[in-house]
């Protein structure tokens, strides 16, 4: 998998809310292999952003591509069969439902490989086969979020969008959501991961883009933004 | 006490009508994310359907139940793009502005059968249809069984235990189930909303269909108005159980059926709309969300 094949490409993305710019002409640039991190403070637009990769918002303007293909106005649906898949913030599992019927449902669109994959997924996530015909909802924060990147896995992405994986968790947990993610990435898939917790995602990731109130404000490889003096103030409070 | 069995079991097989109504009624509610209380109007224009393919066939009693059947699906999946629209334009759940469109589905259907089909005036159905001519099937004293309430009861036991198959056992109803608990999140995974919300609309139309049928042999009759007050009824079971709670409604529904069922065996049988209202009226007093909790 070479490191210069470009995955997914954001042309001059603009996405409005009614008359609020979310995004103001984004642009950005994710190669196979890759793990990035989209860094920015609260409403500066990361899940809209993601969102809007994976087809939920209509974009205003600009375009999104994906393995070479324009993907600016697929639906999600469609998305997800390509090979992109979301953990959202808050990890979006179904309370209600089993873990077993969350897993099957990242695999909605193609079943038929639904058994081979929930084979891979519980030896990677042991908790998650014990408790297979549990509801999510008795889950603890951290269970649920590793059952949220689970049930990415079972929908057989290339790229998995992370949102704010971090959210509501402990640290110790937080070290073990990280590690994973770091795992899958060694494994070959490709990850954007929006994070507040900058110092851990930078060190995880090989590059990274900085989003502020719509705009990308920076990007370069994580050692140089750890490094750069205005990251160092505005996000690691240094 | 002969009477109070005699009244339950009659109860049980009008209630099993309920039922059918109100998880049909729940089912939109919940999968395609509408309030569609004129549902049941759907379902008397059915046994309209049923009615008249057994004047044209000159009785043919599987024919007339396929059309009962096709004519609830095809309704069905007509009206859904006017609701889908809605959706789609407001981007997001419009429930009040669904309430109207079923308002307006629902005068069309009742105006067109009060105009157009037997003058206006009540239909009833034949007895090789209801099996009235049989008799009872079952004589205990006062308790007369017929073919119509076993049938009913029968049926409605397998609808119902086959609607929750599908939503507990197959890759749809687990689509139904993730959209029911949060439409945004099954969005986000990959559930085609408004396809997966068609084949519930389907789905309801096959259970009108079946419920149309059973309707017609229960009661051996069906007016215009018929839809109409079954509508305020399904409404009303749905909201006393809890708006979307299936469950809730299958005990509501059997519940309601007896209730009047035993009024009309006790006291004057025109006042058990009246006291089966007044009942819910205290329960929703007493709970405002439904006896067992609403699931939106």
């Amino acid at each position: 998998m070479g490191q210069n094949d470009s995955l997914l490409m954001v042309n001059n993305l603009e996405v409005s809310y009614g008359h609020v710019n979310a995004l103001k002409g984004v642009s950005m640039n994710i190669r196979k292999g890759e793990i990035v991190v989209l860094i920015g403070a609260n409403g500066a637009g990361k899940t809209t952003l993601m969102e809007s990769i994976l087809g939920v918002n209509q974009p205003k303007g600009g375009s999104i591509s994906f393995k070479g293909k324009d993907i600016t106005n697929s639906p999600v649906d469609r998305n997800v069969r390509s090979g992109i898949f979301l953990v959202p913030e808050g990890r979006g599992v179904f309370a209600t439902l089993t873990v077993l019927d969350n897993l099957l449902l990242g695999a909605h669109h193609n079943l038929k490989q639904a058994s081979d994959k929930l084979k891979l997924v519980f030896d990677a996530f042991p908790v998650l086969g014990e408790r297979k015909e549990q509801v999510a909802g008795t889950l603890s924060g951290g269970e649920r979020q590793m059952l949220a990147i689970a049930r990415a896995l079972m929908s057989d992405p290339e790229m998995i969008l992370v949102d704010e994986p971090s959210i509501g968790l402990a640290p110790i947990i937080v070290n073990d959501i990280f590690e994973i993610l770091g795992k899958l990435n060694r494994e070959g898939y490709t990850i954007l991961l929006s994070e507040q917790n900058v110092y851990k995602a930078l060190k995880l990731a090989h590059r990274g883009y900085v989003l502020e109130t719509g705009h990308i404000i920076k990007e370069g490889s994580a050692g140089d933004l750890l490094s750069d003096p205005s990251i160092v103030e505005a996000y690691l409070g240094a | 006490m002969e009477v109070l069995v005699a009244q339950i079991f009659n109860g049980l097989s009008i209630g099993s009508i309920y039922v059918l109504l109100v998880t049909g009624f729940n089912l939109l509610l919940l999968v395609a994310m509408i309030i569609h209380f004129s549902f049941p109007v759907v379902v008397v224009f059915s046994m309209y359907m049923a009615w008249i393919t057994l004047q044209i066939t000159g009785g043919n009693v599987l024919l007339s139940v396929l059309a009962s059947v096709v004519s609830a699906i095809l309704i069905n999946m007509a009206t859904a793009p006017l609701f889908q629209h809605i959706m789609k334009k407001r981007g997001s759940v419009d429930i009040n502005a669904t309430m109207v469109i079923s308002m307006g589905i629902g005068m069309v259907i009742t105006d067109y059968l009060s105009h157009n089909l037997n003058h206006g005036f009540p239909i009833a159905f034949p007895d090789n249809f209801t099996g009235a001519g049989k008799g009872a099937l079952v004589n205990l004293g006062l308790i007369h069984i017929s073919f119509g309430q076993i049938l009913t009861l029968g049926v409605g036991i397998v609808a119902v235990l086959g609607l929750f198959w599908i939503l507990y056992k197959t890759k749809h109803g687990r689509a139904f189930r993730a959209i029911a608990e949060n439409p945004d999140g099954a969005k986000l995974v990959g559930i085609p909303l408004l396809k997966t919300g068609l084949l519930s609309y389907a789905l309801t139309g096959l259970l009108g269909g079946v419920t149309a049928v059973l309707m017609a042999i229960l009661l051996g009759s069906a007016s215009p108005g018929l839809g109409d007050q079954l509508g305020h009824k399904v409404l009303a079971v749905s909201i006393i159980a809890g708006l979307g709670n299936l469950h809730g409604g299958l005990v509501i529904g059997l519940l309601l059926g007896i209730v009047e069922a035993v009024i009309q065996g006790y006291w004057a049988g025109s006042w058990s709309n009246a006291v089966a209202f007044g009942i819910m009226l205290v329960a929703i007093l007493v709970k405002p969300k439904g006896i067992f909790g609403t699931k939106l």
